[in-house]
């Protein structure tokens, strides 16, 4: 009996200590008049990873984001942030959250529209200080504190957005295309910092289609279609199922890969084969072919395929 | 500080940092100035009898209050219309409301802070005309207070109005509908006094009715009736017993407690018609 309860005792120390993922949708929905923006979207978001979340522009990314924010409200489905109900108002103490198309007082000051968020937070006095000048220093506005945010330029404002979206530390951070309006360096600083944000144990939901930027941060992602969830997994998973591996090839004669179309399909790029739609496993047994076949391989570079095409693919446009 | 607080403090901000408030004073300001050189001149003139200026300067001092409690309701309209609507069209509201912030907490917050800003220009406005044409000419209305105090609840009835229409339409459009219903409330007392005076029960009807629907001009009368010396009453009541005679500037008696009680309820229902219709609405 003792080890019963002992067993019991752990399975609920279990239940307690492991945390809910950081998002659950069941079946999400959502219409608007007759339009359904999102039709039946399941996915889940492991605590403390990037997780990008991808779609051509109207496909539901930013509903999707509205709704689990309580924003707007679903039309049928369950969705769960950290483990509560969608929306819940304490549990929308430990999101931060970017929005897409936003703006904020333009007659506050950076540090005035910090102060404001921190105040409708909850922050202590003390915490409050150290947040903004964390969060300015962060996105590097520190040296525009005290300006005016209606003279901030588009990229200044999404800085200070983001900023605004780290104070107390969330434990979840919604990005909503973060980037849109930011400079090559701009993008390359929100990349450092969703890094750290994850590297402090956080989750990132990164919305976006700017797929560069999941490729470079994500662990995994989802990517929507039409309201509908059409592919999820790990980056490398989606990208290895096809692939293709550049030879440089001497010694043979010209077209000596017409019969080897077993293993892909194969096209000429300057000095370059490309051998396309090759399996990862058969890439050794095609060298030895060659090598076999008397040529000299002088270099091999496996490749995925980028993300743009898996993308294309998926939405069927490629 | 609370969430409603925060809310209602950078709502005051706002209403300075746009100089809202300055361009209330400074206008505000001039028209006081011009008002206390009319009085002067009325008041020492040497063509009119005393009993004329008697009666003069609370008919004049009538027409500046109701001019000001037109500033009054335009204001409450002009900074309450795009407070929501604005707002959600541009994405201010989107990252306040992800906050743990309840969605009532921000319109009554915005309520407050824009209420803060009426009462304060009623008061101010009030006290400086009565105290301009006292200062002036010596005539003091029976109750100021309460003139001040009915100002104020006229621009806070549309205030609240604004708020509700805010929730729903743009800000342009909640702009043009709540001065038109103001204009249209005035009217419909115009129709009813001339009602009375005429005996034309219809008319009188859509006068005490439109009193209900939107009170602002009920209102607007008790500020009226508190600036009438008594003597100017018992005057107008021996002169015509047609209760104003159609007369927009004239009231023969105070709004009643039921009046008054049913502003409340009024206010009350608008205040959470708002809220509900804020709650359902998407972002």
């Amino acid at each position: 009996m003792d080890t019963i309860f002992a067993i019991a005792s752990i399975k609920e120390r279990e239940a307690t200590v492991t945390p809910s993922p950081a998002v659950h949708t069941i079946e999400l929905r959502k219409e608007y008049r007759g339009t359904e923006a999102l039709r039946g979207l399941s996915m889940t978001v492991a605590r403390g990873e990037v997780f990008g979340f991808l779609g051509p522009n109207g496909a539901g990314k930013t509903t999707a984001v509205k709704l689990l924010l309580g924003l707007v409200r679903p039309s049928g489905g369950e969705a769960m942030v950290l483990g509560a109900p969608a929306g819940d108002r304490e549990t929308r103490r430990r999101i931060g959250y970017l929005p897409e198309l936003f703006r904020f007082q333009a007659w506050l000051t950076a540090v005035e529209v910090l102060l404001l968020h921190c105040r409708l937070i909850g922050l202590s006095r003390v915490r409050t200080e150290r947040e903004i000048d964390a969060a300015l220093h962060t996105v590097g506005l520190a040296e525009r504190r005290d300006d005016k945010v209606g003279t901030f330029s588009k990229g200044m404002q999404q800085r200070l957005g983001l900023g605004v979206a780290l104070l107390g530390e969330p434990e979840l951070v919604i990005l909503d295309e973060p980037t849109s309006a930011l400079d090559p360096v701009g993008r390359h600083d929100v990349r450092a910092i969703i890094r750290a944000v994850r590297d402090r144990g956080a989750t990132v939901f990164l919305n976006t289609h700017l797929l560069e930027e999941a490729e470079h941060v994500c662990d995994r992602v989802t990517v929507i279609d039409r309201g509908r969830s059409i592919a999820t997994g790990a980056l490398a998973d989606l990208l290895g199922a096809t692939s293709s591996v550049r030879l440089k090839v001497s010694g043979l004669r010209d077209c000596w890969w017409k019969g080897f179309d077993e293993f892909g399909y194969f096209v000429q790029e300057g000095g370059w084969l490309v051998a396309a739609h090759i399996e990862p496993r058969r890439i050794p047994e095609l060298v030895t072919a060659i090598v076999n076949l008397g040529g000299k391989i002088e270099a091999v570079v496996p490749e995925h395929q980028s993300l743009e095409d898996r993308f294309l693919e998926l939405l069927g446009k490629l | 500080m609370n969430s409603i607080g925060t809310i209602a403090l950078l709502t005051l901000r706002e209403a300075v940092r746009r100089r809202i408030v300055a361009a209330c004073a400074a206008i505000t300001i001039g028209l006081v100035c011009l008002s206390a050189w009319g009085f002067d001149r009325l008041s020492h003139n040497a063509g009119i009898t005393s009993g004329e200026v008697n009666a003069a300067i609370p008919q004049a001092l009538i027409l500046f209050m109701f001019m000001f409690s037109f500033v009054v309701a335009l204001s409450a309209s002009a900074m309450a219309a795009p407070a929501v609507s604005a707002e959600v069209e541009s994405g201010v509201l989107l990252s306040v409301l992800a906050r743990p912030i309840r969605r009532s907490e921000v319109l009554v917050g915005k309520w407050l802070g824009l209420a803060t800003v009426i009462f304060a220009y009623s008061a101010i406005v009030s006290g400086l005309e009565v105290g301009v044409v006292d200062w002036v000419s010596g005539f003091v209305p029976p109750n100021p207070i309460v003139v001040g105090l009915y100002l104020f609840a006229e621009g806070a009835i549309l205030l609240t109005l604004t708020l509700l229409l805010s929730t729903r339409l743009s800000a342009i459009a909640t702009g043009v509908v709540a001065i038109a219903l103001f204009g249209a409330a005035w009217l419909a007392g115009v129709v009813g006094s001339l009602g009375t005076t005429f005996k034309i029960s219809s008319l009188k009807t859509i006068g005490e009715v439109a009193r209900y629907i939107l009170p602002t001009d009920g209102l607007s009368r008790g500020a009226i009736y508190y600036l009438e010396p008594q003597s100017f009453v018992t005057q107008r009541l021996a002169e015509s017993q047609s209760g104003g005679g159609g007369n927009p500037f004239f009231a023969l008696a105070p709004p009643t407690w039921a009046y008054l009680i049913w502003v409340c309820v009024w206010f009350l229902a608008i205040l959470s018609a708002g809220l509900v219709s804020f709650e359902r609405r998407e972002l």
